[in-house]
């Protein structure tokens, strides 16, 4: 394991302690800045979770508390009347405002409605409002049911699945055919590879765009899906790597015994390979997971074909001003890559790993 | 299940591109040449023959029924609650007759005018679009069936509506495009809680009447009353009002004035009508729209009374300014009430709009109705269709999207529903200012047509959210810059 | 199993060799030709056919909502990208721009985390790496409509952090407004992006572990400090990942359209800082319908990035370590 020594010109009081205390500090101190980057880095998610619980009058009142809350109210003659703290002789008395005007104002004591309007001289604009903690769990119902969030998520899991499959397999036989025979030209074939992964898709759209829109094809899930089972450049790049590693010895021994060459690909390259198969099947995945563009072209105007993201981004220009909503709609959207992470982290770390070392 | 089979479709469907392409593989070095022959029919295939009717787009499904789409985002019906509303329209239809299938493609209104522009270039188009109001029209230009023809056909009977709002759907060129469906006027809207608060008059609910301005005295009620009263009923936090020097701009919690969901050309017509092309067809920003940006500009900078873009986005607009309570007056049409007002908890009713410059008031007016496309195959059926919409359901219809129907026939009995559905019969609200207002509609039309809208709407957009962003802007060379922009744009459009 | 082997000499014995180096050969041209397949019926359909096309796109007027006034427009459409319309030059400036903010920001917090979870110095790393790494896994347009709220000039909680923590008046219309000053914006976008730093992060993290601890000691021993050997062993050490992290960050930019999307439907608010060439294309092909001029667009996304991608890689040799050269 590589370190990065802390620097012994840090500070001098340090150099003065024992080396164990030095060290102790050290952990402490590196330690306790960490965790001050992780707060301030995961402060949205701090943000969103709060919000999503806020209710609609919170979110459109200037100076309401950042924690999820509602006014105090109190009803008089069949209407509700917002409670304000109002300073009276010294005290501060929680009087629920009825009338309002610019100058002086009308309110009633809750605890003692009988005695009627009591007149105050003052703005009520400057005044406190008493608010009460008061989560709203049911935005997440909410949300829930106007983004109609199990079609959104049918849709999404469907087109996951279905390209990851395509991606994975035509890459697997791609690689396997790039790393393992000779072929004329072979090396430029492969320079094309690389070269599509940097080619922006942009200028191969509008043709294709074109092309399927003719064939009557946009509007439906088959421009997003067909395409991925002709292998992708980085699938293969990653792939072809990997199979390279793999020793010539176990097929030409699976050849010698009369398999045949889908054979050898099946039963000996792809078991040797698995943790790749695996990186590049979770990478293809939640990028289709979190696919955007494409489906928002080609599915434009499907709604009922929707995925996810599409969908969300649809929920924000609906829900403008309504911060709870959206916000509880993003964190329901966000809640199953998160399961899945936790539970595949390992593999999945390692898998970026792999795909970023191996370059 | 259905998923697997759908995969096995796919993996066939590979390897038969998988054969084609290895018969292909023979004549590798002439390939480049056959490539970019190749290449080029994708291009002109997709527009050599856009006439040529699909045979997907016009099928009979059940029995012998004709199949018209029905397509709804341009304009109202996208929103959730309208779904049901909608398809009971199309049971009642279908039970209505059995000669036609009515089918609904609803699509949410951010993505219709794409969608409808890739049906249509995909030949896949649907054969009745609507509600829709004139921008969405004019931004098809030229896709819209003349009706005429099939109003003298059967002399069809249009004696129940206005003449000129027949004559509002005229397009010069294209013909007859739609008949009156239902009508939106504007109006202000007032919240009464506000006024009452700073102890203010109301604004006058009938044209031509006075205001009761803040000294007591009687003045006619246009742009400069509204915008004294608006100074009054500007607030920041600690209660000051935009005319006391204590007033704090940064800090303000409700605003005089509201333009209610609409952009420049909606904001300026205000001042009177106008339009951003001329008509020769070059750009411009007729002279009364230029006094109206300064206007507003003054109201979100200097002596404030309107919200500025940043208040604009903040939670005291929150996404729905009059809703909010933090407005007092806004210019709204009539869509709005039925939409868009259901958690209002303050009174309120309606006000006549101010008078501008001309000396007379301008209401922007928007009116929906549906069209035919001009690609159907069945323009018979979709005719019989039109007729249901704006004849024997009309009534339903204009109620289900809020709209006054354009029928004479319908109006009396029309706002005393209206009210019911929404809940707010008890509340005394003043109709019959949207009545009067109709005579004050804005011709031409704040929607009408610009070469390339899209891209036309998109930068006075930009010119509209720029002057909303910054305090320091010279109005007049921005104005210069819009022209300038919007004829580029103009012209690049004569040239697509 | 042995009865092959015995076969195979006699039958090479008996064809000779020659004939059977080319059978073998045939074999694997055509077993190698069937793998590959799919990928070369691909690259025809998907890239090599509409590449090409793309450009005749730019010789026409292809409006997808009036498809049949479709003509033939010779360079008109380069002409306008090149010469007459400001927004082309303003998008791939800004697009510039943006990059050099962003993608110097986003390296070295990356390097910076990286450097915490390797040092020995910092407990609980398995936590730290799996709590960086979480955000990477939200859905982008969620991200984005999170920032887009904890951003919120009045509510937001940076804004409130800062002011009353740091005194810094932050909240409110004369305060930081994020997502609407032309100054803030790129950063603002930034951060936005910092939410998927987790792979960078991973990738440059495991560049370190590859370091040799040896050369910390040498140095050590040389009186080097922290900084020093950050500078002249790690940074050198690593750059290679460095570079993949910047040639990849680079051509993302190229297409950089989300975030702004989301954010704002992609009309370049504030005072069109955010119409980035992705954007522009996007709108020109897909809201304006100008299909032809959105393929004009995108050949010069092409061509820029591709001049980018030579400049990178052609920088890469006086920059960029890799072990085992010389």
């Amino acid at each position: 394991m590589a370190s990065v020594t802390i620097p012994k010109s840090r500070s001098s009081s340090t150099q003065r302690l024992s080396p164990k205390a030095r060290q102790r500090l050290n952990a402490v101190s590196m330690t306790v800045l960490t965790a001050v980057v992780l707060f301030i880095f995961l402060l949205p998610m701090g943000y969103g979770i709060v919000t999503s619980l806020k209710t609609d009058t919170q979110v459109s009142t200037a100076g309401a508390p950042w924690y999820p809350a509602s006014p105090v109210t109190f009803e008089y003659e069949g209407r509700a009347y917002d409670v304000f703290e109002v300073p009276v002789d010294g005290r501060i008395e929680e009087w629920a405002l009825i009338n309002r005007g610019r100058e002086s104002s009308e309110f009633i004591d809750p605890d003692n409605p009988a005695a009627g309007l009591i007149p105050w001289e003052g703005r009520w604009r400057t005044l406190e409002q008493a608010w009460q903690w008061d989560p709203v769990w049911s935005n997440f119902r909410d949300a829930w049911t106007t983004i109609n969030f199990p079609r959104l998520l049918g849709n999404t899991v469907f087109y996951a699945v279905v390209s990851t499959i395509g991606a994975v397999s035509s890459a697997a036989l791609v690689a396997y055919g790039f790393a393992r025979y000779s072929i004329p030209g072979k090396g430029t074939l492969f320079l094309v590879v690389m070269a599509t992964i940097i080619l922006p898709p942009a200028v191969t759209l509008v043709p294709t765009y074109a092309f399927f829109n003719r064939i009557g094809w946009v509007g439906t899930w088959w421009p997003l899906i067909v395409p991925q089972f002709f292998a992708n450049g980085y699938n293969i790049f990653l792939l072809r790597q990997f199979f390279l590693g793999i020793p010539r010895a176990l097929d030409e021994a699976a050849m010698i015994d009369g398999a045949g060459h889908f054979r050898v690909f099946w039963s000996v390259i792809l078991p040797q390979a698995r943790a790749a198969l695996l990186a590049v099947t979770l990478f293809h995945f939640f990028f289709a997971w979190n696919d955007f563009f494409g489906p928002l072209i080609y599915l434009a105007g499907n709604p009922t074909l929707y995925p996810i993201t599409v969908g969300l981004n649809g929920f924000n220009g609906l829900y403008e001003g309504q911060d709870n909503l959206i916000q509880a709609a993003s964190l329901t959207a966000a809640v199953i890559p998160l399961i899945v992470f936790f539970f595949a982290q390992k593999t999945f770390i390692q898998g970026v790993v792999i795909t970023g070392v191996e370059k | 299940m259905k998923n697997i089979r759908f995969l096995h479709i796919l993996l066939l469907l590979a390897l038969g591109a998988l054969l084609i392409a290895c018969g292909g593989e023979t004549d590798e070095p002439a390939a480049e040449e056959s490539t970019a022959t190749e290449a080029e029919a994708p291009a002109e295939e997709a527009v050599a023959e856009p006439d040529a009717p699909e045979e997907t787009a016009v099928e009979t499904t059940s029995g012998d029924r004709v199949q018209v789409r029905w397509f709804v985002g341009l304009g109202a019906g996208s929103d959730e609650p309208m779904f049901a509303p909608q398809e009971k329209v199309v049971a009642d239809f279908n039970a209505s007759q059995d000669q036609i299938e009515l089918v609904l493609e609803i699509v949410d209104a951010d993505q219709a005018y794409a969608t409808l522009a890739t049906q249509i270039a995909a030949g896949n188009a649907p054969d009745i679009v609507g509600p829709v109001g004139i921008r969405g029209r004019d931004f098809f230009r030229g896709a819209w069936l003349d009706l005429q023809p099939l109003i003298d056909g059967e002399n069809y009977d249009l004696s129940d509506f206005d003449p000129a709002l027949v004559e509002f759907y005229v397009d010069q060129q294209e013909g007859q495009l739609g008949l009156p469906f239902a009508i939106f006027p504007s109006f202000l809207s007032v919240n009464y809680d506000l006024f009452d608060e700073a102890g203010l008059e109301y604004p006058p609910m009938e044209y031509g009447a006075p205001y009761i301005n803040a000294n007591g005295e009687e003045v006619p009620w246009d742009l400069d009353a509204m915008r004294d009263v608006a100074l009054l009923l500007t607030v920041d936090a600690n209660g000051n009002d935009a005319t006391s020097p204590d007033f704090d701009k940064d800090n303000i919690v409700q605003f005089g004035y509201y333009e209610q969901w609409t952009d420049f050309r909606g904001a300026a017509t205000l001042f009177g009508p106008g339009a951003l092309v001329d008509d020769n067809g070059n750009a411009q920003v007729p002279a009364n729209w230029r006094e109206a940006a300064k206007w507003f500009y003054d109201g979100m900078w200097n002596e404030v009374f309107y919200p500025n873009g940043v208040y604009d986005a903040s939670d005291i607009i929150a996404g729905n300014g009059f809703e909010s309570g933090n407005v007092a007056m806004s210019h709204t049409h009539l869509w709005y009430h039925g939409c868009c007002i259901g958690n209002i908890d303050f009174t309120w009713n309606l006000a006549a709009m101010p008078a501008n410059a001309t000396g007379q008031p301008t209401a922007k007016m928007h009116a929906d109705t549906f069209g035919i496309m001009k690609s159907t195959e069945n323009p018979e059926a979709a005719w019989e269709v039109l007729k249901f919409f704006i004849g024997e359901n009309a009534q339903e219809m204009t109620t289900m999207y809020g709209g006054m129907p354009a029928r004479l026939s319908l109006q009396d009995s029309y706002f005393g529903t209206f009210e019911e559905n929404l809940g707010i019969a008890d509340q005394g609200i003043n109709w019959q200012v949207v009545v009067d207002s109709m005579a004050f509609a804005d011709n031409p039309n704040h929607e009408s047509y610009m070469p390339s809208p899209q891209e036309a709407n998109d930068r006075y957009n930009e010119f509209w959210s720029l002057l909303g962003q910054e305090p320091d802007r010279d109005v007049d060379a921005d104005i210069d810059l819009l022209v300038e922009d919007l004829q580029a744009i103009y012209d690049a459009a004569g040239n697509q | 199993m042995e009865a092959i082997t015995p076969d195979a000499i006699t039958e090479g014995t008996q064809v000779g060799k020659k004939e059977k180096r080319g059978r073998i050969e045939k074999e694997q041209i055509k077993w190698g030709l069937i793998f590959l397949s799919p990928w070369l019926i691909g690259i025809v359909i998907f890239y090599l056919l509409p590449f090409i096309a793309s450009f005749g796109f730019s010789l026409v007027s292809f409006n997808l909502a009036v498809p049949e006034a479709t003509e033939f427009v010779g360079f008109d459409n380069w002409q306008r990208a090149l010469f007459s319309d400001p927004n082309v030059y303003e998008s791939f400036g800004v697009t510039f721009l943006f990059a050099a903010i962003s993608l110097p920001i986003g390296m070295i917090f990356a390097l910076m985390l990286a450097l915490l979870m390797n040092s020995k110095s910092v407990r609980g790393k398995a936590f730290f790496r799996t709590m960086f790494f979480m955000p990477t896994m939200v859905p982008l347009v969620a991200t984005v409509l999170i920032w887009g709220g904890v951003l919120n000039e009045q509510t937001g909680w940076y804004n409130i952090l800062l002011q009353n923590v740091f005194g810094i008046e932050a909240v409110g219309v004369s305060g930081l407004r994020w997502l609407a000053d032309p100054k803030l914006i790129y950063f603002t976008l930034t951060f936005i992006g910092l939410w998927g730093v987790g792979n960078t992060m991973m990738i440059t993290l495991a560049g370190l572990q590859g370091v040799p601890t040896e050369m910390y000691e040498a140095a050590e021993i040389d009186g080097a400090g922290y900084w020093r050997q950050l500078i002249s062993i790690t940074v050198p050490m690593i750059s290679p990942v460095l570079f993949y992290n910047i040639v990849l960050g680079a051509i993302g930019l190229m297409q950089y359209f989300l975030v702004p999307f989301v954010l704002n439907g992609g009309n370049g608010f504030p005072d069109g800082t955010t119409n980035y060439v992705g954007i522009y294309f996007y709108n020109q092909a897909f809201k304006f319908f100008n299909m032809g001029y959105g393929a004009t667009i995108a050949w010069l996304i092409f061509i820029v990035s591709l001049v980018l991608t030579v400049v990178l890689f052609g920088s890469a040799r006086y920059w960029v370590y890799y072990a085992g050269e010389e």
